[in-house]
């Protein structure tokens, strides 16, 4: 008679992501330090052969990429804009895989927020209000809209029993489908030849005094220590936790499970429809319909770098952010492509998933 | 291998097994006869089930030989003793629920390396259903067929391999009355074929019905050897299920007299997943024993007791205020301590630390830091005597007993006025047993109403105030002091017709 195993129910879904949860918070300090730092370490190195490869003194480029960010004259600002984003949605990234719920649908949510963020600022008898009502109710829309997107594939979740990891993803197509319809009809600027939103202006995030920065780092950053604060010490940061170890028990003593799942993707949700009006009214100042460049699916990597938790998330975000901003530079000077950053960060997530299986071997061996 | 009725095709003879400390078999025989059927009976953890799977090659034994069709088995393992053609039949299924009934046969027992058309897949499926009067649908994937269509595939499974010794563990405790009637009477014609069988039961009935001869275990010993089942009455085979007399000594309930509050814990009419319309009512300051055999609904008592699950029918209610699912920490505010019988799986988050465990189910909204929260649990943990190296263990690193400890520290913390114990005994040596029963004893001495779900009779017998036996989804008796064995024996094995239970 063979003996089959069958899937347990309530399994999480396999993958990386799977590993991820479980190691990145049981671990003990090699898994939550050591490993991202020895893998950001190898990748550059990896990185180094790679560009010496391409004819260029790998020590030069990436004294280069140091120089750009540090030395340049914005460096440190623009590494400060490009992680904005990448904190946001890494943020509620994190908190998520920490209950074990592997949405990987924040790019959708973010073009949802950006989408909903934009209509409400340039809509008629509002883009006219003055700037502070309306840079707020702007993002207050936008988190809405997001948590909403990605409440949907919650639902589906705990209603059907659907995996978040498909119909979160499944749902990032439909909020592309969406914008593309937003800026050529829905909230497409009358005056504009090319599809495009009406200008935020007023709407439009003021710069931090000093910096070329807009203030939505300011919120990014004020926004990690409220992260870290709920996670450590409030109620619903241990029904997470709790969630993610084992979902039995915290239903049959604390809260039903299924509402820390809505209420996981209702935060990640709100934060990736954030970021992406933090970005719309920040950087670009208009929707386009060229919106969507990736920040949902890279802030997966910058949740799982930085080991899922707050404080990790944004050094990994401003991290890989500088080197983003690093390279372009390099690039200028150098020749060296700067599609290296791509590269260097798939090998990151390589050289981490090896430190992880590594760091659980040795645990287990012991 | 046709053999003539009454040949001995299976001789097992003086095994023993043991797992750690505990002694699960200790020198037993069984011979089982081509014609014949073969009742192995006994109660919770009497090591039916390890027997049966050393005959199907799943375990080995420590000593002791057995011999198949003649020839002595020298090593065990599944697939040789399936070759000698002897199937099991296991309690849990091991279908591949998304394949139909045909491709799970195939996937058993392949035809050489390329796989076969569909039409040739399914009948095979059809001659075998034909030869054997098992019928099972091959349209829908077997996760999608009932309970006894996914047991009579098993069953075909185990013929497709042409078994002559089929062994089954518990085929009808899942199955409805006429299904395990309609498997009991296929039973008959396999054996009426020259095939041993060994089926496994608790339900006397089926017994008395179906099998020829019958052998009784209890802790790992024969008390009944191989006699024909002519021979035994309904009564005298459950008090040799349930044995004579207490094996040990165990926490008594202490004379609780007096000061009784009616009606604390009152279930009415509760039908979900086996059970059958359950009314009980437990007063305050009064032990409940529900005793019965694992898997007569006594899971299903635990999740609508401990409101893990919405009931179709039925309510429970706690001091007249009903307990509704969907919100476990107001369970725990009106009052109701609940301690799982799976305790790692509803009552520990295993990877979190042991203060963490302790605020499962009211944990404040703002919590102190860590260190403060460990440093707070430090002298609950010493009143409770959960020995560990402090409250920033893991609970996973605990030993039973220390966590159920740990279990009993959260739930019965602060006078409860009710508490649902399930199995709290299990697993755990005696004298970690022994103080659990003490801690239940002591709430019920303070009021409470206890509900306890039990698989050690010996136990109930000495704590509970009242006995009822959980049988077939149904609530038998109940018993009350001094206790008769035979007859709370007899309503396990589903003999007593009294359902009069209040």
């Amino acid at each position: 008679m063979s003996v089959v195993a069958t899937e347990q129910p309530g399994t999480p879904p396999g993958g990386f992501l799977a590993g991820v949860g479980r190691r990145a918070t049981s671990g003990g300090v090699a898994s939550q330090i050591v490993v991202p730092v020895a893998a950001v370490v190898a990748a550059l190195v990896v990185g180094g052969v790679l560009i010496a490869l391409d004819g260029t003194n790998a020590f030069s480029a990436y004294r280069e990429v140091l120089r750009a960010v540090f030395v340049g004259k914005r460096g440190l600002s623009d590494t400060a804009t490009a992680a904005t984003p990448l904190i946001l949605v890494g943020l509620g990234y994190s908190i998520a895989y920490r209950a074990r719920v592997f949405t990987i649908g924040g790019e959708g949510q973010y073009l949802i927020g950006a989408i909903a963020g934009t209509a409400w600022v340039t809509a008629g008898g509002i883009r006219t209000w003055p700037g502070f009502p309306l840079v707020l109710t702007g993002l207050i829309a936008a988190a809405l809209a997001g948590a909403a997107w990605s409440g949907i594939a919650g639902w589906l979740e705990v209603r059907f029993g659907a995996n978040v990891v498909i119909s979160s993803l499944m749902l990032v197509y439909v909020a592309g489908s969406v914008l593309q319809w937003a800026v050529r009809t829905g909230i497409r600027d009358p005056a504009s030849f090319v599809p495009n939103s009406r200008p935020l202006l007023a709407a439009q995030l003021p710069r931090l005094p000093g910096t070329s920065t807009h203030v939505g780092f300011a919120i990014a950053m004020v926004l990690v220590p409220i992260a870290a604060v709920f996670m450590a010490r409030h109620r619903g940061g241990f029904r997470v936790v709790a969630t993610g170890f084992n979902p039995n028990a915290l239903d049959a003593n604390e809260i039903s499970k299924k509402k820390i799942v809505m209420l996981v993707m209702v935060i990640a949700g709100a934060l990736a429809g954030l970021a992406g009006m933090v970005e719309t009214a920040g950087s670009t100042g208009r929707l386009g319909a060229a919106a969507s460049v990736g920040f949902g699916f890279e802030a997966i990597i910058v949740a799982m770098v930085g080991r899922l938790h707050p404080i990790g998330v944004a050094v990994a975000a401003l991290g890989l952010a500088g080197l983003t901003i690093g390279f372009e530079s390099t690039q200028r000077v150098l020749e060296v492509p700067s599609t290296l950053v791509g590269v260097i960060t798939a090998l990151i997530v390589v050289f981490v998933v090896i430190g992880d299986a590594l760091a659980n071997r040795g645990r287990e061996g012991r | 291998m046709v053999a003539a009725n009454g040949t001995s095709m299976v001789e097992m003879r003086g095994i023993h097994r043991r797992f750690g400390e505990t002694h699960a078999l200790r020198g037993v025989d069984l011979t089982l006869r081509a014609g014949e059927i073969h009742a192995l009976l006994g109660s919770n953890g009497a090591g039916k089930t390890t027997l049966v799977r050393i005959l199907a090659g799943l375990d080995r034994p420590d000593e002791g030989t057995v011999s198949v069709g003649g020839s002595l088995v020298e090593r065990f393992d599944p697939k040789r003793m399936r070759a000698m053609g002897v199937a099991l039949v296991q309690q849990h299924f091991t279908l591949v629920p998304t394949l139909t009934a045909s491709e799970n046969l195939v996937l058993a027992r392949p035809d050489g390396w390329r796989r076969g058309t569909g039409r040739s897949e399914s009948s095979r499926l059809a001659q075998l259903i034909e030869r054997t009067g098992l019928s099972v649908r091959d349209d829908v994937p077997a996760g999608r067929l009932s309970v006894g269509e996914q047991q009579r595939l098993e069953l075909l499974r185990a013929l497709d391999a042409d078994a002559r010794v089929l062994l089954l563990d518990e085929p009808t405790a899942v199955l409805t009355d006429q299904e395990a009637e309609s498997l009991l009477s296929v039973c008959r014609t396999l054996a009426a074929e020259g095939r041993a069988l060994a089926f496994i039961s608790h339900r006397l009935a089926e017994v008395f019905d179906g099998s020829d001869r019958v052998t009784v275990l209890a802790e790992g010993r024969e008390v009944v050897r191989d006699e024909p089942v002519s021979s035994h009455t309904r009564s005298s085979l459950a008090s040799a299920m349930i044995g004579h007399e207490s094996s040990g000594t165990f926490t008594d309930r202490g004379g609780r007299e007096g000061n009784r509050v009616d009606g604390r814990l009152v279930l009415s009419g509760i039908a979900v997943g086996r059970l059958k319309s359950i009314d009980l009512s437990v007063a305050g300051g009064e032990i409940v024993g529900v005793a019965g055999v694992d898997g007569n609904g006594q899971s299903d008592l635990e999740a609508a007791v401990s409101a893990r699950v919405a009931m179709k029918v039925g309510r429970v209610e706690l001091d007249g205020l009903a307990l509704i699912p969907g919100n476990p920490r107001r369970r725990r505010t009106r009052g109701l301590a609940y301690i799982p019988s799976d305790r790692y799986q509803f009552g520990l988050v295993g990877s979190m630390d042991l203060s963490d465990n302790l605020d499962l189910g009211r944990v404040p909204r703002w919590r102190r830091s860590r260190s403060k929260r460990r440093a707070g649990r430090v002298d609950e943990l010493a009143l409770w005597d959960v020995r560990t190296s402090g409250p920033g263990a893991r609970a996973s690193s605990l030993s039973g007993g220390n966590a159920q400890k740990l279990v009993l520290a959260r739930e019965l913390d602060g006078t409860p006025k009710a508490v649902l114990a399930c199995y709290p005994t299990r697993g755990l040596d005696p004298g970690a047993a022994d103080s659990v029963a003490a801690r239940l004893v002591r709430c019920a001495n303070e009021g409470a109403a206890v509900l306890w779900i039990g698989a050690e009779l010996d136990e109930l017998l000495a704590v509970a105030d009242r006995i009822v036996v959980l049988a077939g989804g149904r609530l038998l008796g109940p018993f009350f002091p001094p206790y008769d064995r035979a007859a709370i024996g007899l309503a396990m094995a589903g003999e007593s017709h009294e359902v009069n239970v209040r």
